[in-house]
């Protein structure tokens, strides 16, 4: 519509009614959205901007100030934390437990959103609900399990579930599959049957359907959900801190520690590392931006 | 029957021995199918880097030492202890924070053979509860620790469990040029130290720089106000939850804190200790109560002018000989995976070697053994060390004489209560009394 009136000439321009003055609603949603904006950017810019700063400068003059810029913070942290080898520790993490996940949630979604079985909705509801459930109340129990369960030497060397990354990767897929059967079973339920009328005529197994009908046209929910999962299971702190005990293991995020000292803590360092850490999750999610927005808008209206 | 140590051997584990005749070509097939689906690719990362357990020549150690320095000693130590003895310490660093929070699970899970920890209750704590590994053999083997170091290391049923290492003191200190130039003297009584504070006042000083941002550093200024009126038996018996918070002689410390407080940098809980020794170091304020590390902040050509003298007396049945001195040090595992090396590695630490290497490399501390060459120490380490020598008794500070729990969830907030408000000190302690019971009795 905008390329329309631009390269319209300007007799016709003035022909259709002439532009609204700003209502005052307006003007107040937009004050509001700046506000909104600026609230959300401001840590952010914050941060990066203390990590530009040298400790001795900001000591001495304050963070409300102007100077002592360098990038030795960046340095520092990236050898102090030891982040290349965390960097891949998360990455171990990270891309089976998204990928596992949907899977898991597509095969589930599937199943409910293609048949119509009495069990489905029970189904939903229990993999909705246990998104409700604060992951922290089950630490006590989860914790003593994974030291029981044993793993071979050549899966991990902790020769436990305790302290190796599959114990990791289970967590986080048992606690992201709720979300994603969710928007997966919703999204799934919206494409039009005679898909699998047709499919069924032309002979397609249940697997077929499932692979070769359903998957590629869920594919913008399942580069969405990528998106998110992978920012989310990347963040996961809790865990990694909790049922890890070799410092080498730790993701990047449970690393970040190593940055704070046993009596002092160098807020300017730990702004850079932080901003290291940020990093991955922005590349990921410029990479699939058009997958996510198209995914969500798809979902909402319904095609 | 031993782990298996390839994944055919895992695998070939699965099989019950009642289907394992006619069917168990088939079912091998199917889990070798699900094993490299799921493992392809992943096993190289997720294996991690050889263990090496049994092996008779390692001995594993986790380590709080994530600071450069302490690292250093650490790395300096396992090298000289590979060359004496041929054992390979395989260090594990986790961020001392982090490895402070998650101890208990640590501890409950599947430990290092031997690991860095504190002196005192906190060790007392584990020790009771069977999770760490009885040393008093390697006691016996040891020489050149105080009475009171042996004291710190023992637990309730009369065994050693910890090594000590290193240690600083809490103590209060100044720049020797301020108190010149203004010809202050060392207070010896209560009384003494207020005078001194009025007088700084007057000459444009603040009198007691002060800071509890962080929630700890006021956690000193009650250790030893409370060491000072009530003794060092009572501080224990009221950390290890025996002695009532309500009591007169607690409500006496606060008194007597809330009549210093006045004396003290205002607005403490907006500031970290750093801006409360900057101020020191900037000859802004005349004294500061903290540990040795205080001397972090000050630049090197400075660090002469740092001087200290113990809290003065308060009450004279109690006199000032018993301070806050955290101890460092190792401990060992309930099961070690091999105890003999683990045995052999504390020993090697709690020996002279092992301190000298710590005097050289890390010049923030103080070592536990006696018969260290201490030449290299600085004035300031040396006058350190003889406070620390001639002191009856040894708190550990407070965060380490009770339970971590009790510390941090109610000693923090009540104490940054009490210095935003210091006049109701019946609710202050009444309320630490109830969280008290509900704490101690879970």
């Amino acid at each position: 519509m905008s390329t329309g009136t631009l390269t319209r000439p300007p007799a016709a321009q003035d022909a259709r009614p002439a532009r609204r003055r700003p209502t005052p609603q307006r003007v107040v949603l937009h004050v509001f959205l700046a506000a909104v904006a600026i609230g959300w950017l401001f840590p952010v810019i914050w941060s990066v901007l203390t990590s530009l700063r040298s400790y001795e400068y900001t000591a001495t003059h304050g963070y409300v100030s102007f100077g002592g810029w360098t990038i030795d913070n960046y340095v520092t942290a990236w050898q102090t934390a030891e982040f290349g080898k965390h960097f891949l520790n998360s990455v171990y993490i990270t891309v089976p437990a998204v990928l596992l996940t949907l899977f898991l949630a597509s095969c589930v979604a599937f199943v409910i959103a293609r048949f119509n079985w009495k069990i489905n909705l029970v189904l939903l509801g229990l993999f909705t609900a246990a998104n409700l459930l604060p992951q922290q109340a089950l630490l006590i129990p989860l914790f003593r399990l994974f030291t029981q369960v044993p793993l071979p030497a050549f899966m991990s060397d902790s020769e436990l579930l305790y302290d190796s990354y599959w114990g990791l990767i289970l967590i986080n897929v048992a606690f992201q599959c709720g979300f994603c059967v969710f928007v997966l079973s919703n999204y799934m339920k919206a494409l039009p049957r005679d898909l699998y009328e047709a499919a069924m005529v032309d002979g397609a197994s249940i697997w077929r359907q499932y692979w070769q009908v359903t998957m590629p046209l869920c594919r913008p929910a399942l580069a969405a959900l990528a998106t998110l999962e992978v920012t989310w299971i990347y963040n996961e702190f809790f865990w990694a801190t909790v049922l890890m005990r070799t410092g080498d293991k730790f993701p990047v995020t449970s690393s970040l520690n190593n940055l704070r000292g046993e009596f002092f803590t160098d807020n300017n360092l730990v702004s850079a590392g932080s901003v290291l850490v940020a990093i991955p999750t922005l590349v990921i999610f410029f990479l699939l931006q058009r997958h996510f927005v198209r995914g969500l808008t798809l979902g909402a209206s319904k095609g | 029957m031993s782990r298996p140590r390839t994944q055919a051997e895992y695998l070939a584990r699965l099989v019950p021995s009642s289907v394992a005749g006619v069917n168990r070509r088939t079912l091998l097939a199917g889990a070798a199918g699900a094993g490299s689906l799921l493992g392809t690719g992943l096993l190289a990362g997720c294996g991690g880097s050889d263990s090496g357990g049994s092996d008779a020549k390692t001995v594993s150690m986790g380590s709080n030492a994530s600071d450069p320095t302490p690292k250093d000693v650490l790395a300096k130590l396992s090298a000289a202890f590979k060359t004496s003895s041929g054992v390979e310490v395989a260090i594990n660093t986790v961020d001392h924070n982090t490895f402070q929070e998650n101890i208990n699970n640590y501890l409950q899970g599947k430990p290092d053979d031997t690991f860095t920890w504190f002196a005192g209750y906190r060790m007392r704590f584990f020790a009771e509860r069977g999770l760490a590994g009885d040393i008093s053999d390697v006691w016996g083997k040891l020489s050149g620790f105080s009475d009171a170091f042996k004291k710190a290391s023992t637990g309730d049923d009369g065994k050693q469990y910890f090594v000590p290492f290193s240690y600083y003191p809490w103590a209060v200190f100044y720049r020797k040029s301020v108190w010149q130039q203004h010809g202050y003297q060392v207070p010896k009584s209560l009384d003494e130290l207020t005078t001194l504070s009025n007088q700084m006042k007057r000459d444009g000083l603040v009198p007691i720089a002060f800071a509890d941002k962080d929630g700890w550093p006021a956690m000193g200024t009650f250790d030893i106000l409370n060491l000072r009126i009530n003794g060092y038996q009572f501080h224990i018996d009221l950390m290890a939850g025996k002695e009532s918070w309500t009591s007169d002689k607690v409500k006496k410390v606060f008194d007597t804190w809330a009549g210093l407080l006045p004396l003290h940098q205002p607005d403490a809980l907006g500031r970290t200790w750093q801006e409360a020794a900057q101020s020191l170091q900037q000859k802004k304020s005349g004294m500061y109560l903290l540990g040795l590390f205080v001397a972090q902040q000050f630049n090197a050509d400075e660090q002469d002018d740092i001087d200290f003298f113990t809290f003065p007396e308060i009450d004279p049945a109690i006199g000032a000989k018993a301070l806050d001195a955290p101890i460092d040090g190792y401990m060992m595992a309930r099961k070690p995976k091999s105890e003999a090396n683990a045995k052999k590695l504390l020993e090697y630490i709690g020996g002279v070697d092992a301190a000298n290497i710590a005097v050289k490399t890390d010049p923030g501390t103080l070592v536990a053994n006696t018969t260290a060459d201490t030449s290299g120490y600085s004035a300031l380490q040396k006058k350190a060390a003889e406070l620390v020598g001639s002191a009856t008794e040894i708190a550990q500070f407070l965060d380490r004489d009770t339970r971590p729990d009790f510390a941090s969830t109610v000693i923090i907030p009540a104490l940054q209560q009490f210095i935003k408000d210091p006049k109701d000190i019946d609710g202050l302690t009444n309320s630490i009394e109830n969280q008290k019971k509900s704490i101690f009795t879970s």
